[in-house]
């Protein structure tokens, strides 16, 4: 991580702990009612209890399960047609335009339609998923593409390099910061979607569960879902920001 | 961006949409379509006309925008203010950067149903949660902005013994003004994709939930007339904000561009 | 030693000095190149034998790296032909391998030295198996045998312009085009990759092509100098270089016939320029 400390470390920790601290105060004053918001104690002890008990448990793996499943269907749909585009200018000039157009469209604005085919089933949260998480991954693709180097294509010419070779060995590598940029995006947005599937079309996850304990005031089983949830975010955009250091390296020495 | 490169590619930008549009029509028409969730393209003209018409369209855009704007603002806002804080003072930053970093990966979904406990459904909890998702990313954008501001500059305001005030209006600010309004640029359109969620997901107004009441009625023309205009909406609040700062900021553009 | 002599020639002459007998390499026939009304070149013809290296020298906006680029088959004539071993060149071809000036961009950041050399070895479809023998003699070669596993941005500019000539070299060409390549690097890297330059020409028998709008290195390098007039792009003179070799950076250029020369090319570029 960058410029590492003990000092960073030392202030860091005593910085939550002391914010740990004013959320307990907060809720042992009872300056909002403990119905709603619980104090550490309570959100830990729930914590423990949804883990060890397993209701918890089932719920989390059903959630990561789901927003994997469609991170990696929109990852490998996104790459692969946003290569099939990117490495044509003509296909750009003809494509590309619409896809900037349909970029801003919320992909929450999908549900209803996906919804309205496919119901209120585990499907139609995947395919919401999927395509919500497509949309950067497509679109960093294909901007990769077009983004190379002119000089390599020059390159790729003289040396004699098959079509194939220049998407493989130049085109996907070259493309490779900005597409791993939005992979990390498509995680996030994939962990959006499962929880707003789950709330919407009450399949078993963190989202109906949350939303479920704050329909019955259950707000230390809520607090505890949230905090699995931020833990699973935190997870996944680490492992992906430490899988791109690695796959990147050429660049770190540039900086 | 979207705008630009539509006007240079011209016809062949324009080719694609429309021959979906005529081919969906064709279609519909030699099927003689009749569906809970598909509509022709007429239809869905249409049914557009007919929510314009009787107002309900205009009031649930208002609505959207209402909450997405003051979201963006107080989420921008109070993010910007806490990541300049955080570039600025260095003890400030290592001392909050482990509690952000933990905070920042909660989904901010996640949040609907502790603020519609705390503060039932309405305007209000949409705005809290839109300006809550917007914190975070305002927060690191300022941050770094701050953070490479010319160091020469600073070194400049340090000979001149600037007060902290005097720091902050006649330098800091100035030089990270582009980079915030990039944020906000940013901000804009995720604020309206959080305002559609939020209302599609709980919250009973807005463009989302017309769009939702128009699928559970069965009504599919209305549903892609919504969806449509959603989307109209977030691309034209993009190019207008590209507008902008073509406008104020010639030369930050150019230097994003390149 | 015979009296040396400038010799001139007009642009549509016969082959230089090399045997009459010998078939050229490269055969530029009235080629001509225009993008609309403007035309870059304005019927430029030369053979070139193998073996030689000829250096192209002229003002900025005479067309030179336009030349080159016709050769490397990267563009083509709008009227004549340039031909290779009698082939006209349609397109981009192994046996013809060119040096660009901008490195930093010829070069994959994403790939070792030894992974940029590989990639001219991937292309002619080298098995595997012979690949790593390869890269290592030419990165010895070329002097960046204890680099291999390093990225282009941990490399100076040197060294990264020496990687990009032994990528050339992997494609074993029988033509080396250079077009400016160490215009960018500062004067004791440039003579030494100047030497290092020759002694594979010399090695390998490769002909070369070599645009520079340095006179002295021209002079240095070449065994004759094309000098290119601008507007449209043309053949002004072509001087034979009779130095010998192997050059030396220190004797060849206090040669009288290397000063002499030099003052000769000075005049020539300087009347182009008014």
């Amino acid at each position: 991580m960058k410029n590492f400390s003990l000092r960073k470390l030392l202030l860091g920790c005593a910085t939550l702990v002391l914010f740990i601290l004013v959320w307990k105060l907060v809720t042992d004053a009872k300056l909002i009612s403990p119905i709603f918001f619980p104090g550490p104690e309570r959100t830990y002890a729930a914590l423990e209890k949804g883990l060890s008990g397993g209701a918890l448990l089932t719920q989390t793996l059903e959630t990561v399960q789901r927003m994997l499943l469609g991170w990696l269907l929109a990852s490998f749909v996104g790459v692969f047609l946003g290569s099939l585009v990117g490495i044509s200018k003509r296909a750009r000039a003809f494509i590309a335009p619409t896809l900037e157009l349909l970029r801003p469209l919320p992909a929450s604005a999908m549900i209803p339609i996906a919804i309205a085919f496919l119901g209120f089933s585990d499907n139609m949260v995947l395919v919401v998923i999927a395509f919500g998480a497509l949309w950067p991954m497509l679109l960093a693709t294909i901007h990769g593409f077009a983004a190379m180097e002119p000089r390599l294509y020059e390159v790729s010419a003289v040396l004699g390099l098959s079509r194939g070779q220049v998407i493989w060995k130049l085109a996907l590598p070259s493309a490779m910061p900005m597409i791993l940029a939005s992979l990390r995006l498509g995680l996030t947005i994939s962990l959006i979607l499962a929880v707003v599937g789950e709330m919407l079309a009450s399949r078993a996850g963190l989202g109906q569960s949350i939303l479920a304990a704050s329909r019955s005031f259950r707000s230390a089983d809520l607090f505890a879902g949230i905090v699995i949830l931020g833990a699973v975010g935190l997870v996944g955009s680490r492992l992906l920001s430490f899988g791109e250091r690695r796959l990147l390296r050429w660049q770190a020495v540039n900086r | 961006m979207s705008a630009s490169t539509l006007f240079k590619n011209g016809w062949r930008a324009a080719l694609l949409p429309v021959a979906l549009v005529v081919i969906a029509q064709v279609a519909a028409t030699v099927t003689q379509l009749e569906s809970d969730s598909l509509a022709s393209p007429l239809d869905i003209a249409r049914a557009f006309v007919s929510v314009m018409a009787d107002g309900s369209l205009l009031r649930a855009t208002l609505d959207t925008l209402k909450a997405a704007a003051i979201g963006c603002v107080v989420g921008v806002g109070a993010g910007s203010l806490l990541g300049i804080v955080l570039g600025l003072f260095r003890i400030a930053d290592d001392a909050l950067d482990l509690t952000i970093e933990l905070l920042r990966p909660i989904p901010v979904v996640a949040l609907i149903p502790v603020v519609m406990m705390l503060l039932g459904f309405g305007a209000k909890m949409e705005i809290v949660i839109i300006s809550l998702g917007l914190l975070w990313p305002s927060v690191v954008l300022a941050r770094v902005a701050v953070k490479e501001v010319e160091p020469r500059l600073m070194e400049v305001s340090n000979m001149l013994q600037l007060g902290f005030t005097d720091r902050l209006v006649k330098i800091v600010l100035p030089a990270v003004l582009p980079q915030l309004f990039m944020s906000l640029k940013l901000a804009a359109g995720y604020a309206l994709v959080v305002a559609v969620t939020v209302e599609i997901t709980a919250n009973p107004l807005g463009l989302g939930y017309g769009i939702m009441m128009a699928q559970q009625a069965l009504r599919p023309a209305e549903m892609f007339a919504y969806l449509i205009w959603i989307g109209a909406i977030g691309w034209l609040i993009g190019v207008l904000l590209n507008m902008a700062q073509r406008g104020f900021f010639p030369a930050f553009v150019k230097g994003e561009r390149r | 030693m015979p009296v040396t002599q400038l010799s001139t020639r007009l642009p549509h002459g016969a082959a230089g000095s090399a045997p009459a007998a010998s078939q050229p390499r490269i055969r530029i026939r009235d080629v001509t190149l225009s993008y609309g009304p403007l035309q870059i070149i304005g019927g430029v013809s030369l053979d070139i034998v193998p073996g030689e290296t000829i250096c192209i020298i002229g003002p900025s906006g005479c067309g030179k790296t336009t030349l080159l680029r016709m050769l490397a088959g990267l563009a083509q004539p709008t009227s004549g032909s340039v031909e290779l071993d009698g082939a006209v060149i349609g397109g981009p071809n192994r046996s013809v391998a060119i040096v660009f000036q901008d490195y930093g961009k010829a070069l994959l950041p994403w790939r070792t030295a030894a992974g940029n050399v590989s990639l001219a070895l991937e292309a002619r479809a080298c098995p595997r198996a012979e690949r790593p023998a390869i890269i290592r003699e030419l990165l010895e070669k070329i002097g960046l045998g204890r680099h291999t596993e390093k990225y282009p941005a941990e490399m100076s500019g040197g060294m990264q312009q020496r990687l990009q000539i032994a990528r050339c070299l992997a494609q074993e060409p029988k033509v080396l085009l250079m077009d400016e390549p160490f215009g960018a690097l500062d004067a004791m890297t440039r003579q030494a990759l100047q030497d290092e330059v020759l002694g594979l020409v010399a090695t390998t028998g490769a002909t070369m092509v070599f645009v520079t709008h340095d006179l002295e290195e021209a002079i240095y390098l070449g065994d004759r100098i094309v000098c290119l007039q601008p507007n449209p792009g043309r053949v002004g003179r072509i001087v034979d270089v009779r130095l010998a070799r192997p050059r030396d950076q220190l004797l060849t250029r206090e040669d009288p016939e290397f000063l002499r020369l030099r003052r000769e090319l000075y005049d020539l570029i300087k009347d182009d320029h008014q």
